[in-house]
């Protein structure tokens, strides 16, 4: 009997704690089976999260979990576009048909689901990234087309500190869609996601004693994004972190980190979301998103 | 001597492989190395060409730019050029970070700028160095109207940054322009 880890109909970085209670809701050797015949949609941060807790599962030397398939043919093919499917064939006993697509360089999955285990990679990575974005944030955007070379770094540093950091591979994928809930605005979202050993157990060296009683994911999550410490004691350590918020400062963008039980925001003033949240459902290793907000259309 | 180092011919032949951007520190450090050994034979005047370089990221900056400048080769002045706007910015915001500065070379004037960590006052000496040409401390305090002792703390730091050089208690830029 496998226990049944619950995919969110709209799956995004809010819905991801129902996934992350659902998945942290009994040991990682279960058999688990993750149910997303009702999935109706799933941002980039949503995506590389099955794909994690999946990794974790093999990591930990847990049995190979199910996955069924979305039931909306819509939902299949856009993930099919996304890569999703060909990384999760690897890692999950795939239950469903899957449609069999070409990536396509002019939608709005500027990159697919991408593994990052290497530098290579990142450098891989801001290589194919840098027509798409140029199209997607000037072209689709209204950015200045300076913008996009400041995406790229942001993206850069972000998928290094899988490399630098986790101590097992990641993922990245970007993603541009409309955000009418919360922006009514099209957006561009990076997520990127490890099931690595996550900020707190990268700093404990270093940081822990300095936060005393209060040390823990939170606490380690502080030390990293407000702080920029880095577990590594070369002062030329931890400059990506104020890179990557300079970049957001600029362009009104969002970022949030998750690790662990802990989650931290920098929110911009469009959204409402908790600047710092304990307490959350164990999740391995580490997730982080930015979100770069379209310009407003004045009138 | 001047040594013109092209980044993107450097990054293919270090990393063997068609990267265009510099991205991570694992490239920075092998960029640096790279860097090193084509300036063991003591050149005087380095010139670094971004020109056909994409991305310049932080980690990579800090490898390359931050540690060769906090460890300069024996005798050698590092001049940047051929960088864009968004790369200039990434390389400045490393420079600040280490309290470095950095000689850019203008693209538009081909003039010769300190970028980085520099005060109001190493730029006015900076300039007047470039403006009216080598200078002691004392004939540079009359040019600009300070006292010895300013000109020579000014003119000193200049120096120790790799922004000027001093020969004999002259003071000079390392390239003419």
């Amino acid at each position: 009997m496998s226990r049944i880890v619950e995919v969110p109909a709209t799956f995004d970085d809010r819905s991801f704690e129902q996934f992350a209670t659902s998945f942290a809701a009994g040991p990682i050797g279960d058999r688990m089976l993750f149910d997303a015949r009702p999935a109706q949609w799933a941002s980039p941060f949503g995506l590389l999260g099955m794909l994690t807790a999946a990794q974790a599962i093999r990591e930990a030397g847990g049995p190979t979990p199910g996955f069924t398939v979305p039931q909306a043919d819509e939902v299949r093919r856009y993930w099919a576009r996304t890569g999703f499917f060909q990384h999760a064939g690897e890692l999950f006993e795939i239950h469903g048909k899957v449609p069999r697509l070409k990536p396509d360089d002019q939608s709005d999955v500027l990159l697919d689901v991408t593994p990052v285990r290497a530098s290579e990679d990142v450098h891989g990575v801001v290589g194919k990234i840098q027509a798409g974005a140029a199209r997607i944030l000037h072209g689709e955007l209204g950015l200045e087309a300076k913008a996009t070379m400041g995406f790229a770094m942001a993206l850069s540093e972000a998928c290094q500190n899988i490399v630098e950091h986790a101590g097992t591979g990641g993922w990245v994928a970007v993603h541009a869609y409309s955000f009418r809930k919360r922006l009514g605005r099209r957006v561009v979202v990076i997520a990127v996601s490890d099931a690595g050993i996550g900020f707190r157990r990268s700093l404990e060296a270093t940081q822990a004693r300095r936060f005393g009683d209060r040390w823990g994911d939170a606490a380690a999550l502080e030390a990293a994004v407000i702080q920029h410490t880095s577990r590594f004691r070369d002062p030329g350590r931890g400059q990506g972190m104020p890179g990557i918020k300079r970049y957001l400062t600029r362009w009104d963008g969002k970022l949030s980190i998750r690790s662990g039980t802990a989650r931290i925001a920098i929110v911009p003033p469009w959204d409402d979301d908790a600047p710092l949240m304990e307490g959350l459902a164990a999740f391995p290793g580490a997730q982080l998103q930015i979100v770069i907000p379209g310009q407003e259309i004045s009138g | 001597m001047t040594e013109t180092i092209r980044l993107d011919l450097m990054l293919r032949e270090t990393v063997h492989a068609a990267y265009t951007n510099l991205v991570t520190r694992p490239t920075g450090r092998a960029i640096r190395t790279s860097i090193r050994e084509r300036l063991a034979g003591g050149q005087a005047l380095a010139l670094l060409d971004f020109s056909e370089i994409g991305l310049v990221d932080l980690s990579c900056a800090d490898e390359v730019i931050a540690q060769l400048l906090l460890d300069p080769p024996t005798g050698t002045y590092f001049v940047l050029q051929g960088l864009g706007e968004e790369q200039l910015e990434a390389i400045e915001h490393v420079l600040a970070h280490h309290d470095l500065a950095a000689l850019f070379q203008d693209p538009l004037t081909g003039a010769a700028r300190p970028v980085g960590r520099v005060s109001s006052e190493q730029r006015v000496a900076f300039a007047c160095l470039q403006a009216a040409g080598p200078a002691t401390a004392p004939a540079l305090a009359e040019r600009i109207g300070w006292d010895e002792t300013q000109a020579g703390t000014v003119l000193a730091t200049l120096a120790r940054l790799r922004l000027i050089r001093c020969d004999d208690g002259s003071y000079s830029l390392p390239l003419s322009a």
